[in-house]
């Protein structure tokens, strides 16, 4: 059998996908079916005084016009962050109260969606504005649960003073990142339609189990009577996680009119009625001996958030897990201002706080005069600084050595602006990536036949990533089958229990539930064949029987194919469900994630740390007479576990870094603070990289063996490859120019005005 | 988007008729057009699609003279060799806007029209726009952001910024625009078809109404062969200019014969730099004399807070098309 772990393997669900059959769940037209569209607030904050909705009533195929005051058996749910499954805690539409720009106000149901559409655009409201902010005022933040702090969010070690003191150099920085916006390629949507008391609702989605378990709730239904089917989602980076307005509204409305109801939304609302990277500020006073040894770290972030949410992505507590340093202060803070509540986007906690960690270590690096990779390797340690418990497995130098040799790291100008090419300055810079182990736990069933068939379903979802692939070859492995012999069935509630796709968890979590179905698999039919008067294992104690690739052993070299084994039973098929709990899942998590919530373990244990580790190096470009900033060469290196799929793994890392270059260069969502709105919210004016912004990408993937972490072996890899990009462009900004600029996004505009 | 009549007249006649009605738009590629409806800033009663005239398709690259119907496809120009070879900076100019797609659909025409892209022009929850609702204000000027705005020609009721890369070299080649109407048939100077916001920034042409573009011309000189456009963006490609020049340079030995300077990117109607340009005649072209330009090019500027920045970006690209041209020049 030809080896179907860490190696490539090209998506089981390519060819649907470039073909169009995949089906996404805006492409499902239940029978009947309407089509909604939201009408948005034009003010940030104030009320709706009133709203006229006769000219849309009166157009041509409108059938029902929605107002806080018309939308019958309109339901919401809690929010995320006071404990619920919903993106928010305000919801528009219970009443005439606007909390931020673009909130929805009206929803207008029509036979075609242009109709919807232009319903939408003839409804009148009036408002009573009154004063908003869109923009964080950092001066007024708080520290979230101040005084208990039992999460950690202020947190010291030693005495950070007596650390500055005794230090050779030090420095003392404030870096910003801007709001964010995520522009899945799919849009937004949700069809619903109710069948009686009945309700199914398709909607792309990373957390199916989630939505189903908050919307009958909502409607005090049994979660048995609503169905939530999500097979295919183009890309979601935590934008589709939680429920959102839209969602309940479309069932409201279907409701409403008694037929099934399809809301798409659109570009520029999609800056509006869903989550968000919130805005941040990173403050960092790092000192260190004339060796490069740390004395003192200490990190503040400040993170914008709603009026009515706390969002806490604790990116302090990733940042101080990275280096080793006797005193060490972190503390976790908000500030509040008037928009939708910000959420998770690709590497929440990381992105922004190793924009700074990574830059204010290279600031230490230069004062120094050492190179910031040896100031990474004075400061590794294999034990968390703060938490005191080894790293189940830290590649981080090995990261760094591998990236370096590629690079030619060893090669650059050792002087700021000493490296030109023509009209170019040339500058290179490195920084850390890291990323938490998170632990869910998770089921799945997997059914295998004597004929050479498997079928494996679980509620996980394919966010684009290549789940479908790499459950696939989960099973494929254990049960020695090919992987094209294996269909992975996903993206239904109903299915067995798989956590959110978030945090990157599901490969790791999802995937270990795959991986024990067939282990289970294979002690049945051991138990089985074992019992039997003849066959190669007959008499056998099954418990030393083993199963790999397809073959069952016993202790002394009897073997039997798997295959061959299951024939022998008069079923012909056998069926297991597999479970993952990790011995750091308590049942109180366990519980909280079969509820449809998010019972996260890790990444620190009792026992251990868990981290995935890399590192990135960049070239950046400046040209003498335009100032533009381009980024011909990017490396990464990354140790992450087990490479379960090596092309997808890949793609996952590349991308991360594609989107990297965004964040360092591009990607903004301006703000019009007299008005409180956004002002890009199109992706013509949302600045992402072209494909000639990006040009040789290079990702190696080292080998690392982790035990502790699952019995895949398995970290994360969704988000690493974010991580530290922005700051390693930033780093080689400053070699090619010696401009330090703290603020993303790094524009030509920032190197003239600096 | 509301609904609308359309209409593709075969004849130019009908067209000019058509497009004369109250209410009624021009559509070429539709590029801008379509886009503009959609966001709801233009909500025409009708359309009048000149695609089908196809006599204004066709373009010529003569010795003494180019012509270039306004219905030529900007790829179509951007790919011609005679112009690649001949005019570089007509082919640049073109060939670094937009994106493919829109190049094989855009119209030579349709681009030198094509409308500001302000922020606040563009999303009509904004009260304040003076061009898109004469009278209400200019949410740009009160307080909002300034980064994309005009530091040329601006007016208190409006700082929008031309956002068009062709019009640079089109202005500084003394480019004529040939208008048809329904009053008959006129050629008038490029630089006068866009007209400065003032107080009426919903005014931005001297097109009558029915008037059709149906050809922009220019006479064949010599520093068209060494031309260039450099345009400064954020990204590689798929962006406006946050400030570009179209620049052409004859030389007589050392000294400057001819030179000719378009300004993209930083001013309110498509701008040339003749001060700049007289600067440089009758002298050396060196890395001096080409920052002298540069600096000169942007003495009179009026930034606001946002687009300060503008000022020394705007400098460095005429020097450095001035040099980069002239290096090319040492190189043939
Ligand atoms: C995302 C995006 C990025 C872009 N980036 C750039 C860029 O970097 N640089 C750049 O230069 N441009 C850029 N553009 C603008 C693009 O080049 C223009 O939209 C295009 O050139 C317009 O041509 P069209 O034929 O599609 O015009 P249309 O959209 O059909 O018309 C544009 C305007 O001109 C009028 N019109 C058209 N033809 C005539 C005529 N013959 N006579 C009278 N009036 C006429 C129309 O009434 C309308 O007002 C971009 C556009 C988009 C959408
Ligand atoms: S600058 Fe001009 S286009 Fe922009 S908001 Fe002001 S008036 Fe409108």
């Amino acid at each position: 059998m030809a080896q179907t772990i860490n190696t490539r393997v090209t998506r089981t669900d390519a060819r649907r996908k470039v073909t169009g059959t995949a089906t996404y769940a805006a492409d499902v037209m239940p029978a009947g079916m309407l089509h909604g569209s939201l009408v948005c607030s034009a003010i940030a904050v104030g009320t709706v005084s009133s709203i006229d909705t006769s000219a849309a009533e009166a157009e041509p195929g409108v059938v029902a016009v929605y107002t806080h005051e018309t939308l019958p058996d309109y339901k919401t749910v809690k929010g995320f962050y006071a404990g619920g499954p919903g993106s928010a805690s305000f919801w528009p539409m219970e009443g005439t109260e606007i909390r931020y720009a673009g909130q929805p106000v009206a929803y207008v149901v029509a036979e075609t969606a242009a109709a919807a559409r232009r319903g939408a655009d003839l409804v009148d409201v009036t408002y009573e504005e009154g004063e908003s902010r869109i923009h964080m005022t950092p001066e007024d933040s708080f520290v979230v649960g101040a005084g208990e702090d039992s999460d950690g969010m202020v947190l010291t070690k030693g005495d950070i003073q007596a650390g500055l003191d005794a230090a050779a150099q030090s420095v003392d920085m404030t870096f910003t990142t801007p709001f964010q916006h995520h522009n899945p390629m799919e849009m937004f949507s949700a069809t619903a339609e109710w069948r009686g008391d009945r309700l199914t609702v398709w909607m792309p989605s990373q957390s199916v189990r989630t939505l189903r378990a908050g919307i009958a709730g909502a409607y005090g239904l049994p979660e048995t009577s609503v169905r939530v089917i999500s097979p295919f989602v183009g890309g979601a980076f935590g934008s589709k996680a939680g429920i959102t307005p839209y969602t309940m509204l479309t069932i409201a409305a279907a409701k409403g009119v008694g037929a099934p109801v399809r809301l798409i939304v659109t570009r520029p609302q999609m800056f509006t009625v869903a989550t968000f990277r919130p805005e941040s500020e990173q403050k960092f006073r790092l000192a260190a001996d004339a060796n490069g040894k740390l004395t003192a770290f200490e990190h503040i972030e400040i993170a914008q958030t709603s009026q009515f949410d706390n969002v806490v992505n604790p990116g302090t507590h990733y940042t101080r897990a990275m280096y080793a340093c006797p005193n060490i202060h972190t503390e976790q803070r908000l500030s509040r201002s008037d928009t939708n509540t910000g959420g998770f986007m690709r590497a929440p906690n990381e992105m922004q706080t190793f924009w700074g960690l990574e830059s204010a270590m290279d600031e230490l690096a230069w004062k120094l005069q050492m190179d910031p990779v040896e100031l990474r390797r004075v400061n590794d340690t294999k034990t968390h600084p703060t938490a005191e418990v080894p790293f189940s497995s830290r590649s981080l130098m090995e990261s760094y050595d591998a990236v370096a040799n590629g690079f030619g790291w060893a090669d650059r100008g050792r002087d700021i602006g000493s490296m030109t090419d023509g009209d170019w300055l040339v500058g290179y810079g490195c920084a850390t990536a890291t990323y938490p182990t998170n632990i869910l736990a998770s089921n799945a069933r997997v059914r295998m036949q004597a004929t050479g068939g498997a079928y494996v379903e679980l509620a996980a979802h394919d966010v684009g990533t290549g789940t479908y692939t790499i459950m696939a070859q989960i099973a494929a492995a254990r049960l020695g089958l090919p992987v094209k012999a294996v269909d992975v069935v996903m993206g239904e509630a109903d299915m067995p229990v798989a956590p959110i796709s978030g945090g990157s968890t599901t490969a790791a979590s999802a995937g270990s539930a795959v991986h024990d179905a067939c282990v289970k698999i294979g002690q049945q039919v051991a138990a089985r064949v074992s019992g039997m008067s003849d066959g190669p294992l007959s008499g056998i104690d099954a418990s030393r029987i083993t199963l790999d690739d397809g073959v069952l052993r016993g202790p002394e070299g009897q073997s039997q194919s798997l295959q061959e084994a299951l024939s022998m039973l008069p079923e012909g098929e056998i069926e297991m469900i597999g479970e993952f709990r990790h011995p750091a899942l308590t049942d109180e998590l366990i519980a909280a994630t079969f509820n449809g919530g998010y019972g996260t373990a890790g990444p620190v244990t009792p026992e251990f740390a868990m981290f995935a580790f890399g590192a990135e190096m960049a070239e950046v470009r400046i040209h003498k007479y335009t100032h533009e900033i381009r980024v011909p060469r990017l490396h990464g290196a990354f140790a992450a576990g087990t490479w379960l799929n090596r092309k997808t793994a890949h793609s996952q890392l590349m991308g991360g870094m594609v989107w990297g270059i965004g964040s360092a260069l591009h990607e903004v969502t301006e703000v019009d603070q007299p008005r409180g709105r956004f002002l890009n919210a199109n992706i013509a004016e949302y600045l992402v990289p072209v494909n000639a912004d990006v040009r040789e990408v290079r990702v190696q993937m080292l080998e690392e063996r982790d035990d502790y972490v699952n019995p895949l072996g398995v970290k994360g890899i969704g988000e690493l490859g974010i991580v530290g990009t922005a700051a390693a462009i930033g780093n080689a900004v400053y070699h090619a120019t010696g401009q330090r600029l703290t603020s993303l996004p790094i524009r030509m505009s920032d190197l003239l005005r600096s | 988007m509301k609904n609308f009549a359309y209409s593709r007249p075969a004849r130019l006649d009908d067209a000019t008729d058509a497009a004369r009605q109250e209410n009624t738009q021009i559509i070429a590629g539709g590029t801008t057009m379509v886009d503009l409806m959609k966001i709801g800033v233009l909500a025409p009663d009708a359309l009048v699609d000149i695609s089908g005239l196809s006599a204004l398709e066709g373009y010529e690259v003569g010795t003494n003279r180019m012509r270039f119907g306004a219905l030529a496809k900007m790829s179509t120009v951007a790919d011609d060799q005679a112009v690649i070879d001949g005019f570089p900076a007509l082919s640049q100019s073109l060939w670094k806007a937009a994106s493919p797609q829109l190049r094989h659909a855009a119209t030579l025409g349709g681009n030198i029209l094509q409308r500001t892209r302000c922020p606040y022009f563009r999303d009509t929850a904004y009260k304040q726009c003076n061009k898109r609702n004469p009278g209400s204000g200019c949410a740009a000027l009160d307080g909002g952001v300034t980064n994309l705005h005009a530091i040329f020609g601006g007016s208190e009721a409006c700082v929008a910024m031309y956002p068009g890369d062709l019009a640079q070299t089109l202005v500084a080649f003394d480019a004529e625009v040939t208008l048809e109407g329904p009053g008959g048939t006129r050629t008038i100077p490029f630089d006068r078809l866009h007209v400065l916001p003032a107080e009426s920034p919903e005014i931005e042409t001297v097109l009558e109404p029915g008037e059709i573009v149906t050809e922009i011309a220019m006479p064949v000189v010599p520093a068209m062969i060494n031309s260039m456009y450099l345009k400064a963006r954020d990204r590689e490609s798929y962006a406006f200019a946050s400030a570009s020049a179209a620049v052409g340079v004859e030389m007589d030995g050392d000294t400057v014969r001819d030179v000719r300077i378009g300004l993209g990117g930083v001013a309110s109607v498509p701008w040339r730099a003749t001060a700049a340009e007289d600067s440089l005649k009758g002298g050396p072209l060196t890395e001096e004399t080409a920052r002298e330009a540069g600096r000169i090019a942007f003495k009179d500027a009026e930034p606001l807070e946002g687009s300060a920045y503008k000022i020394p970006l705007g400098a460095d690209v005429v020097a450095g098309a001035l040099l980069t041209v002239k290096s090319r020049m040492g190189d043939q």
